[in-house]
């Protein structure tokens, strides 16, 4: 995020024509600016200096709000569902960065080879395409493949001898399919993304190391990962960022159940706020939503530049 | 934050090519053993989406016996016609167009404008208010959905199609990466313009805006995408059948009064899957240049 080199003033040469023209300049500028800038102050830094003010009061949309201080944070940290929700998002997350940073690291490696065109082409359509699609059709979809009756994963587990799950009646079963039809849904971003990382790397360094007596192994760990480690860590980022805020297919599937057993901070933000109409406690959590992800990312951002390669 | 990926994008969903002299030798058993193995990965990520075409077009009582069906048996579109008979897909389908429209015409508008003032036009404040906005970023949708929610019924907007595309106007991602874009066109260009005479507007809009299409594009592609597939969104702000958008419409169509049965809910899936599979199948290279590109979604 670079900033632009403002333009340097000459001195001396300011002339009356010239100031002029100077000034005109400013006036396009913040003319040309103005549609974005109203926008954001309406849309992005006005709500959010209203839900820092709303987090301190207690309102329920229809009756007159009333300022009731840190109260909504010393209840949120002290309501029973607030820990299960936290960890449930992270162990979903932390489930969602590992397997989509290996698996989209392997599928990419997997096709980034001479082989079989067809196979090639299908396999990658195949792994990118549920990507383009809502979370709507793919949670309804997947309710129905996971279904104990007639799904198609009951019936080909049974099958090979495996009895399959209820998955959404059982709580230790439920966070596991969410989490697996979410690497479904989103691998083919993390797929592309690897994709292009590998085609990065130089493939001379590769041939240098090969000449050099280096085995495959070798050549991955010393040149490809380090190579690549900027496209791993945006990976890491962008995968954590998206999945603590992962909402759609627990409201469509499971609506935080069985048990609680899929709540997530998102889901418990929108019960409490568009459910219960608890606005200002709604807000907290919606605060703590924020400072979560920043911390974490910045805290990812500082281990990141022990072992990140800069070109 | 951002990632600028500088490879041949196009390139990414084509199979690589082998070498020529290596074309002719036989290929080592373990190499053909690895590819069968990566077409089974393939052939799993798509049983779901050729069970849903072929239970979907299976007439109704049989949609859903075991074995599982993989081609439609016996053949029948009374699932499709059902869904039109139980939820208005046509004009879901309309507003979910409508939104997705001027969601990514509006915004690009904003973001050509903005992206312009940050590249070309000198003024105080300019690059501290470019960080401010870069900032913004950083904040989830989720804590600003409740003001603006708030804001929204205040302007009596709850439950229009209006509530959907007006926030999704300002896209703080698309200015930025269009500013780097616009960053990277000679400026000698737009002074030779200048001495012609041309103002701002020529500049931007017959000059920058036609060198920016691989951007434009891939942001297009991106916007459609999201605000197409939203849902959030749609479940805060909509209530009525008449004015959701088909994310909501289908989740509607099979949780509410008692439910669809499956069979049909099934033959609405597929007809929401079947246009972007179209769609992907036609403009593939540029669907994945768009995410490997300006791969970045909230």
């Amino acid at each position: 995020m670079t900033a632009g080199v403002a333009t340097p003033v000459a001195l001396g040469t300011d002339s009356p024509p010239r100031r002029r023209a100077r000034r005109r300049e400013a006036l396009a500028g913040w003319a040309f600016l103005s549609p974005a800038l109203v926008l954001f102050l309406v849309f992005i830094a006005g709500p959010l200096a209203f839900a820092i003010f709303l987090s301190v009061h207690s309102w329920d949309l229809l009756t007159p709000r009333e300022y009731v201080g840190l109260e909504n944070f010393r209840r949120l940290f002290s309501d029973p569902l607030l820990p299960k929700a936290l960890l449930n998002t992270f162990l979903f997350s932390l489930a969602s960065v590992v397997t989509h940073v290996f698996g989209g690291l392997l599928l990419a490696l997997a096709v980034n080879r001479p082989m079989n065109r067809f196979v090639s082409y299908f396999t990658r359509s195949a792994v990118f395409f549920p990507y383009l699609l809502s979370w709507a059709a793919v949670a309804l979809l997947w309710k129905y493949v996971l279904d104990p009756t007639f799904g198609l994963v009951a019936y080909y587990l049974d099958k090979i001898g495996i009895d399959a799950p209820n998955w959404f009646v059982d709580p230790a079963w439920s966070l596991p399919a969410i989490i697996g039809i979410d690497f479904w849904y989103t691998i083919g971003f993390t797929f592309v993304i690897m994709l292009a990382g590998l085609q990065t790397v130089p493939s001379e360094l590769v041939e240098a190391a090969r000449t050099d007596g280096a085995n495959r192994w070798q050549v991955f760990w010393h040149v490809t990962v380090p190579m690549m480690s900027p496209v791993l860590f945006f990976a890491v980022i962008i995968t954590f960022i998206g999945a603590f805020q992962i909402f759609d297919p627990i409201q469509i599937i499971t609506g935080g159940g069985p048990d609680d057993a899929t709540m997530t901070i998102v889901m418990f933000l929108y019960q409490t706020g568009f459910q219960a109409f608890q606005i200002g406690y709604a807000s907290a959590i919606a605060i703590l939503v924020f400072v979560v992800i920043m911390a974490v990312t910045g805290l990812q951002f500082l281990v990141a530049r022990k072992w990140v390669y800069e070109r | 934050m951002s990632l600028r990926v500088d490879v041949d994008a196009n390139d990414l969903l084509r199979p690589r090519e082998r070498p020529r002299e290596r074309r002719r030798r036989r290929r080592r058993p373990g190499a053909i053993a690895f590819d069968v193995l990566v077409l089974v990965v393939g052939l799993l990520m798509a049983a779901p989406l050729v069970w849903l075409f072929a239970a979907s077009a299976t007439e109704p009582g049989e949609a859903f016996t075991l074995p599982p069906k993989w081609l439609p048996s016996p053949f029948s579109t009374e699932n499709y016609s059902r869904v039109l008979e139980l939820m208005p897909f046509g004009r879901m389908a309309l507003n979910s167009l409508i939104v997705a429209v001027i969601s990514v015409g509006g915004s690009l508008l904003v973001a050509v404008l903005a992206a312009y003032a940050f590249s070309r036009l000198s003024f105080t404040g300019r690059d501290k208010m470019l960080v401010v906005m870069l900032s913004a970023l950083m904040v989830p949708a989720q804590l600003t959905i409740i003001p603006v929610f708030v804001l929204m019924r205040n302007l009596n907007l709850v439950d229009t199609l209006t509530s959907l595309w007006l926030p999704a106007l300002i896209n703080v991602f698309a200015i930025f990466f269009l500013r780097q874009y616009f960053n990277s066109i000679p400026r000698e260009l737009d002074e030779a313009a200048r001495i012609d005479g041309a103002g701002h507007l020529w500049i931007l809009f017959r000059m920058l805006v036609p060198l920016s299409g691989p951007a434009l594009s891939a942001l297009a592609i991106l916007g459609f995408q999201a605000s197409w597939n939203n849902y959030f969104g749609p479940l805060i702000f909509i209530s009525s059948p008449e004015k959701m958008t088909l994310p909501l419409g289908l989740v509607t169509l099979q949780s509410g009064q008692g439910g669809a049965p499956a069979a049909v809910v099934f033959a609405a899936i597929a007809m929401v899957v079947a246009p972007v599979l179209v769609l992907f199948l036609a403009f593939q290279r540029n669907f994945v240049a768009s995410v490997a590109t300006a791969g970045l979604r909230g």
